[in-house]
């Protein structure tokens, strides 16, 4: 009986370990992508700014035609984008990824994994690019011109001079992140997947309470095993300091 | 002739005219220092001949080459532009060294960059790394950083860093050096020590620039000397000219406040 109990709690821990491992391998990247997205300098209407005419002498056509000059639609959708996926619970994001798909465009989520995958995967992307646009917009501007002054190609210095650094100061946030991610998994159960607290709340119904606590037991171990791994790597990175 | 010719610099921040017209010359060879009170232009016109700023108006001829135009600027990031990039060496008021690397490697980075770019590189990377290794080492003894090789700039004073910074800015072999307050970050104490690496590399016969607050330094060094004034040059003269018998009345009420704070601003 207790054996079973054991097996099936770490049958669906394994579910939780599937969201924690595959968002962690998805999001990291895909934060960059998004970082850059929102760092984005692109401003189309920027020859606005070098137009001579009389408009601007009335107060509100400067303010609209300053308005265009400066304004960056790349870095707009994509912080407007972070803006929506922060700012509501993911909770109510595994519902959209589930049925949205099949109620617009007819193709419906057959697979729930698949369905809280997506959603993990897209709400980590959008923290850890803020994460990440912090730290890169954290590096003094000294160390691009340094580059710079060296004759360094903008690449150059990212990789040779930028990148290291950013990865330095953001282990600390990106680490309580990825512990946040592991017990956000649970989540999970919401839309149908069987993870390990939805594993332990049939028991409930046999009488057994037991089991459904000692789920904590599970979450406790694997986060210790992370937070020892996190901090060598903060060692490892704090052979110099700045 | 000349080896650099500014002409007609003018740049803005904003609706702010910092630099107003600058022209000047230099052999070379010589040493120019630039100085004035802070918000006078003096950082913002070395910035704009290194390229960190870009001017409005003028040119800048450098060997008597065009290297700057600002009705038709080199694009940012082209290969020609980083090669004149790399003519000029730049050394920062706050030193801006590569915290996680050794002095050496700080030394070492972009001469092996740039090295890569070589069509020989490939056949014979082992000299040439080896090579690049030497030289870097070679400038920070002269700098009296022999034991300092492999230290981060984080176990340095700020002097050592800028002695470090130096050498890092000498190491593709400049035309000219450009020196942005180079002690204004340290202590009195140290800034004789950084003053003296500067002094050594004008010995060499380097021409260079230096904007700086440290008057007996300017005076001591300096083959010619820049006042400048609200984004002018408003005096310009040999050492003994401007400082003991400075024509414009603005001058010398600078000279005369500096002289009176024994030299701190």
């Amino acid at each position: 009986m207790n054996m079973q109990i054991v097996k099936t709690l770490f049958e669906g821990f394994g579910e939780n370990l599937i969201l924690f491992i595959v968002t962690i391998i998805a999001a990291v990247p895909l934060g960059f992508v998004i970082t850059f997205g929102s760092m984005s300098k692109w401003a189309p209407f920027k020859f606005v700014a070098r137009i001579e005419t009389n408009l601007r002498n009335n107060r509100f056509w400067a303010e609209v035609l300053d308005f265009l000059a400066d304004f960056r639609p790349i870095s707009f959708v994509t912080r407007v984008f972070v803006w929506i996926i922060r700012g509501t619970p993911l909770m109510l994001q595994l519902f959209v990824v589930l049925y949205v798909p099949g109620l617009l465009l007819g193709i419906p989520m057959r697979n729930r994994m698949t369905a809280a995958l997506i959603a993990f995967i897209i709400n980590y992307a959008a923290y850890f690019s803020e994460i990440y646009r912090g730290g890169i917009e954290s590096i003094p501007k000294g160390q691009y011109e340094a580059g710079q002054v060296l004759g360094m190609t903008k690449t150059q210095v990212l990789f040779k001079v930028v990148l290291f650094q950013v990865v330095k100061r953001i282990v600390p946030p990106m680490g309580n992140e990825i512990i946040t991610l592991v017990k956000d998994t649970s989540l999970a159960r919401v839309i149908g997947v069987a993870e390990i607290i939805m594993s332990a709340e049939r028991f409930t119904k046999q009488g057994l309470i037991g089991p459904l606590f000692s789920t904590g037991l599970y979450f406790l171990a694997f986060n210790g095993i992370l937070t020892i791994l996190l901090s060598k790597l903060e060692k490892k990175l704090d052979y110099y300091k700045g | 002739m000349a080896i650099l010719e500014v002409k007609g610099i003018y740049k803005k921040f904003g609706t702010t005219e910092v630099l107003k017209g600058i022209d000047f010359s230099m052999e070379e060879g010589e040493v120019l220092s630039i100085i004035g009170s802070s918000g006078s232009g003096k950082t913002t016109l070395l910035r704009s001949i290194s390229f960190l700023e870009t001017a409005d108006k003028g040119t800048i001829t450098l060997d008597g080459e065009l290297v700057f135009d600002a009705a038709n600027p080199l694009k940012r990031n082209s290969t020609k532009q980083r090669e004149i990039q790399s003519k000029f060496g730049f050394v920062f008021q706050s030193f801006n060294l590569f915290p996680q690397y050794t002095a050496l490697e700080n030394v070492m980075l972009a001469p092996r960059l740039a090295a890569k770019e070589r069509e020989d590189y490939k056949k014979n990377k082992k000299e040439i790394m080896a090579e690049i290794e030497n030289d870097a080492k070679e400038l920070l003894d002269r700098a009296g950083l022999s034991d300092k090789y492999h230290n981060y700039p984080c176990e340095l004073s700020g002097g050592q860093q800028q002695r470090v910074a130096i050498c890092r800015a000498l190491a593709l072999k400049p035309k000219i050096m450009l020196f942005d307050e180079p002690t204004s970050a340290l202590d009195p104490e140290i800034t004789n020590e950084v003053l003296k690496v500067i002094k050594s590399v004008a010995d060499l016969g380097m021409t260079m620039i230096i904007v700086t607050h440290e008057m007996n330094f300017a005076k001591n060094i300096s083959d010619r000397i820049i006042f400048m004034d609200k984004g002018i040059i408003a005096e310009e003269g040999t050492a003994q000219e401007v400082f003991e018998n400075p024509k414009n009345p603005r001058t010398r009420e600078f000279i005369t406040s500096f002289s009176q704070t024994g030299g701190k601003e």
